[in-house]
């Protein structure tokens, strides 16, 4: 053996506490590589979902108007020699059913349509089971695996098309699909059949929305086949391009990996601080032995080796762990994310240079977290440790920043290492964060004592004795208990942010869906209806004040030099303003809707107006490809818009205007306003029933909102997983800490016993100790919780929907209560040992 | 007759809350080569301080300290560990090994600390072993022995790398007058048949006897110097009849 076997000896002779520090390092690793891992997958089935949904196509021509492309013009593209194959594709929302009965249900579909005959030339079908639609069977149906398994579907069941004529026998699924491909779109709530099914569902015939081109193997081939297209085509369109399709699938996955990534890091430093302390106890503890070691020549070097070397040890174990476990929850993460289409994700990908990371933070943060202690044990007299007491000179901030300092180099490498930019996140917010989360922890050790005092009066009062003496030895070593009660607060912090952020996301969705639908009902129909013949149906629904069409508008926003795809909202502002609907920044409201009424004044998104520097009292021109184009004054911005076909959401202008300017008549979108006295359920399900007529959807605010939320709800759900975890790290670090604790303070506990403490109530004493401690996180990681939440609410790096934090109440309450109880729980083990401690040997012991 | 273990003018003061204790008020000393000299005093004299300070455990406030011709009082604190490693053996009055470690590899434990593996080592430690009767408890844990077993692996792995000075603070202190007796016979044997220099610190005149020189510590001071020769009755009654005639 050599000097270097007492490192290892150190570690195995505390296998519980060595353990836990091993898992602690691992559940931080672990999450980091699961990150990681998932986001590699996320990436993998972004770009397979975008491949997929191309195929072989060379170009994807985009119909700019509603009206798509005519079956003529796909007809005239085919006798094109240049255009090897033209694959339609048509797309209409509908109401879909499951076979009439008791347990009918009702979903709204995307419904895809493409011509079976060429549509195979184009796409590969990925089919995970059953076979791919055939030219012959105009029953044929294919839908989304995961989306069928969700909703209980299987090969071979029925679905009706609302609208589909009487007698036409009904769909049946022959073909579950992979995510991927037309798959990957709308959530994966989508249906493909064959085009002339879909036009059979309907009197007009499926708006044909893209026109997929395979057009030959070389560039100049394929560019000079798009100029002959472009000779042929009569109808305006945009091409698009894989970035394109790619951007139109990855919206939902945008801030994912960075914020799993902070939760990875916010895991990692817990579990470091673990370490910090496992290893700073077992200096303590050894004082004596390092002493022995010093009196025996062992230089100061030597000393930090040895601690150094306990740090690596742990590290290198803990993350190997910990990209095993890794893997393991980003399988878990994986299936959770596609089968609940939270985000779309492909497989177990392993990127190494991912994992690599992981390890080289785990094993960083761990050997940081070891440096304090290693010094300090080198810092040790030899005589100050062989003198019968001790205690440590050092204060508690000058330990504290040591190990702040070596923490926040690890963790700002990590995230300079990790490609946030990818991700389209910020840095600062995250930054931050992870500031504000150290700092909290290091006010923690500060605090400890103060807040004890109050936060311990209830556990006094309910324990006794137990509870002061418990209480008392939260300031035997500060900064022992400091960080354990700082890691504690840092994941429970983490829960706090997290739930803060989705109920600011939520207040935002919920904002953003009463501006935009005044009176909080509509119907979506399919189609187009002709405003003035479909107006009495709509005015036929029960305790209907005013029914309102929506005029959407394909436009382009012209400038000297370019031109912009945009979408414009025809509204009528009376209705509207009287709703008190849209949320004006930059005018008076009143002004607005003034300007608006006067026609040819627009109201534009936020984003639109930041993008092209437009103002209000600035003129902009809107207009039509090949027809003429009007000039429009900016009466106001908008925070939240009416959905359109660009990410910026519609600009609004004066349903008179789309229709004298533009020549719309028809709208899809009807807001329907309530009569004053009618109860909202009432006149929801009236509303229910004109939609029906008219085999269109039915929308309500609840709903929109309650959409939005879900999905938001979905990936919080995840990330509560990560940021528990984390309370799990917190939790093993007070089992070890109460079991230093006492392991320390055997002699007293005898003493205690010996004056007539029973077995309960040396238990409770530390039960009470340990719950004291998860009420001071809980407290704590309230107010450094929803200090992360501004900064991220703030700095833009959460949901874009948040604005403005809204506070989570009940969540508030279960921190606490749930931090008190963890850690209650985790004191049950050190109390157990506490209280079968022999009392007679430990009175005797150092006499 | 070589000087080997050199104290002059040794000051020690501790800061403490209301201002210093001065533990050391100016001890000068000589111990030569193969000696065995006792320190002796009440609690509280200075004694253990004096031995940190000619160990170099710790540096003094002023004097100087030289060890086998090092001025090992004016050396930084890395070169004093690594004089002590070379020079010195330490045994204390309890608490004295790696609970870790068994007991032939606390005995090996200064080769561990010079970097060597155990290994290179084995017939040395068996031979320390043997010395002190412990041959048949190599392997066993530190808490499986009894205090007066312990004592006698302290004293093998302190005699292990044939320091120029063995220094013992109280190591008797902790065990009864037999298993006492013993450690003491221990001492007195390294230094007679080994030629090993000793300084033992203790309040005991039973095993201050054992030594070839007594110095008698008062208040941080060396107030006398008892010359006994080298005896291997051991017998205590010459050194109290002293310390009566001197009024201590
Ligand atoms: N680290 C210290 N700080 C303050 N006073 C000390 C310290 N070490 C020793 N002393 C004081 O110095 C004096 C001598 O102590 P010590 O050398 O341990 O005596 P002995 O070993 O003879 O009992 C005592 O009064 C003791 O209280
Ligand atoms: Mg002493």
């Amino acid at each position: 053996m050599r000097l270097s076997g007492i490192a290892w000896r150190g570690l195995l002779a505390r296998p519980l506490r060595t353990s836990l520090a091993v898992i602690g390092v691992a559940l931080g690793v672990a999450i980091v590589a699961a990150t990681m891992i998932t986001g590699a997958s996320a990436d993998a089935a972004l770009r397979g979902a975008t491949t997929d949904l191309l195929g072989s196509a060379d170009v994807r021509l985009r119909a700019f108007s509603d009206a798509g492309f005519t079956p003529r013009t796909v007809q005239a593209l085919r006798a094109v020699p240049e255009v090897i194959t033209a694959a339609p594709v048509s797309e209409r929302r509908l109401v879909v059913h499951t076979a009439p009965g008791d347990d009918e249900r009702v979903f709204t579909l995307q419904v895809i349509g493409v011509d079976a005959d060429v549509e195979y030339r184009i796409r590969q079908p990925r089919l995970v089971e059953g076979v791919a639609l055939s030219p012959d069977s105009p029953t044929d149906a294919l839908v989304p695996a995961t989306w069928a398994a969700r909703q209980g579907l299987r090969l071979g069941d029925e679905l009706r098309l609302d609208g589909r004529g009487e007698g036409v026998p009904p769909l049946r699924i022959i073909g579950l699909m992979a995510d991927t491909g037309f798959a990957a779109l709308d959530r994966g709530e989508v249906m493909v059949v064959s085009r002339s099914t879909l036009d059979e569902s309907f009197t007009v015939p499926a708006p044909i929305r893209y026109l997929d081109l395979d057009l030959g193997q070389e560039p100049d081939e394929i560019a000079a086949g798009l100029e002959i297209v472009r000779g042929q085509l009569e109808e305006p369109f945009i091409v698009e391009t894989a970035a394109d399709a790619s951007e139109r699938l990855a919206s939902a996955q945008a801030s994912f990996g960075a914020v799993a990534f902070l939760f990875g890091l916010v895991a990692m430093v817990v579990g470091a601080f673990l370490v910090g302390n496992t290893l700073a106890m077992s200096v303590g503890e050894r004082t004596r032995e390092f002493g022995l070691l010093r009196a025996a020549g062992t230089t100061s070097r030597q000393v930090i080796g040895l601690v150094l070397r306990q740090g690596a040890a742990i590290g290198v174990a803990g993350s190997v762990l910990g990209i095993l476990g890794g893997i393991a929850l980003a399988g878990a993460m994986v299936g959770f994310l596609s089968s609940t289409r939270a985000a779309l994700v492909a497989g177990l990908p392993l990127p190494i240079g991912g994992m690599l990371l992981a390890f080289v933070l785990g094993l960083g943060v761990t050997l940081a977290g070891a440096v304090v202690p290693a010094l300090r044990s080198a810092r040790l007299s030899p005589v100050a440790a062989l003198r019968p007491s001790r205690r440590s000179g050092t204060g508690l901030g000058d330990r504290l920043r040591t190990l702040l300092v070596v923490e926040l180099l690890v963790v700002g490498a990590g995230i300079l290492l990790f490609p946030i930019d990818r991700a389209g996140t910020p840095l600062l917010p995250l930054v931050l964060s992870l500031a504000l989360l150290l700092g909290g922890a290091v006010i923690t050790a500060y605090l400890l004592e103060p807040l004890g005092r109050v936060i311990g009066r209830p556990f006094e009062w309910f324990f006794g004795a137990q509870g002061l003496l418990g209480r008392a030895n939260l300031s035997r070593d500060r900064v022992r208990t400091g960080l354990t009660v700082g890691a504690m607060m840092i994941a429970l912090a983490a829960v706090v942010a997290l739930g803060t952020v989705a109920e600011s996301a939520r207040a935002g969705a919920e904002r953003w869906v009463a501006s935009i639908l005044p009176g909080g009902n509509a119907i979506r129909s399919s189609v187009p209806l002709d405003v003035e013949s479909f107006r009495p149906t709509f005015e036929g629904t029960d305790g209907l004040q005013v029914a309102s069409a929506v005029l959407e508008v394909p436009a382009v926003y012209v400038t000297d030099d370019s031109q912009e795809e945009v979408s414009l909202a025809g509204i009528d502002p009376n209705v509207f303003q009287d709703a008190g609907s849209l949320i004006v920044s930059g005018a008076d409201r009143a002004d607005a809707y003034f300007a608006l009424r006067n026609r040819e004044a627009v109201l534009v998104p936020e984003a639109f107006a930041d993008r092209h520097g437009v103002g209000v009292g600035d003129t902009i021109t809107l207009g039509q490809p090949g027809a003429t184009s009007a000039n429009f004054g900016v009466a106001g911005i908008v925070d939240y818009t009416i959905p359109g076909r660009t990410p910026d959401g519609a600009l609004i202008i004066n349903a008179a205007d789309a229709r004298d300017l533009f020549g719309v008549t028809a709208a899809s979108l009807w807001v329907m306003i309530p009569q004053a006295d009618i109860a909202p359920s009432v006149f929801a399900s009236a509303v229910r029933d004109t939609a029906n007529q008219l085999a269109a959807q039915p929308l309500t605010a609840r709903d929109l909102a309650g959409d939005l939320a879900g999905s938001l709800d979905r990936l919080v759900g995840l990330f509560d997983v990560l940021a528990l975890i984390a309370v799990v790290i917190g939790a093993l670090g007070i089992v070890n800490t109460l079991g230093i604790g006492i392991s320390e303070r055997v002699r007293e506990i005898a003493i205690l016993r010996s004056h007539g403490m029973t077995v309960g109530q040396v238990q409770a004493m530390v039960v009470a100790e340990a719950a004291i401690m998860g009420a001071i996180a809980g407290v704590l990681a309230i107010v450094t919780g929803l200090l992360v939440a501004f900064a991220l609410v703030g700095g833009g790096a959460s949901a874009d929907l948040a604005a403005g934090v809204r506070l989570p109440w009940g969540l508030l309450v279960a921190v606490i209560l749930v931090g008190t109880g963890v850690a209650a729980l985790a004191g049950l083990y050190p109390a157990r040992v506490a209280a079968s401690l022999p009392i007679v040997r430990h009175l005797k012991q150092f006499e | 007759m070589t000087v080997i273990l050199e104290a002059r003018d040794l000051v020690k003061r501790y800061p403490v809350a209301d201002g210093e204790v001065e533990a050391l008020r100016g001890v000068s000393l000589q111990v030569n080569a193969g000696e065995f000299v006792a320190i002796m005093g009440t609690s509280g004299s200075g004694k253990s301080t004096m031995l940190h300070l000619l160990g170099g455990l710790d540096s003094p406030t002023s004097g100087e300290v030289v060890i086998d011709g090092i001025v090992i009082s004016s050396l930084d604190e890395e070169r004093r560990t690594l004089t002590r490693r070379d020079k010195t053996g330490f045994v204390f009055q309890f608490f004295n090994l790696i609970p870790l470690l068994s007991v032939a590899e606390n005995v090996a434990l200064p080769f561990l600390i010079a970097g060597d593996s155990t290994n290179r080592h084995t017939e040395r430690v068996g031979d320390l072993l043997a010395m002190v009767g412990l041959a048949d408890k190599a392997d066993h844990r530190p808490d499986q022995l009894s205090a007066g077993e312990q004592q006698r692996v302290a004293l093998a792995r302190a005699l292990a790398t044939k320091p120029a000075i063995l220094l013992a603070d109280e190591p008797t202190g902790n065990l009864d007058y037999t298993t006492g007796a013993e450690i003491l016979d221990l001492l007195w044997d390294s230094a007679d048949r080994l030629g090993q220099t000793v300084v033992l610190v203790t309040h005991d005149a039973r095993a201050a006897a054992y030594a070839d020189r007594v110095l008698v510590v008062r208040d941080g001071q060396v107030r006398d110097e008892i010359a006994l020769g080298r005896r291997r009755d051991h017998q205590a009654g010459p050194l109290i009849a002293r310390l009566a005639e001197l009024g201590l």
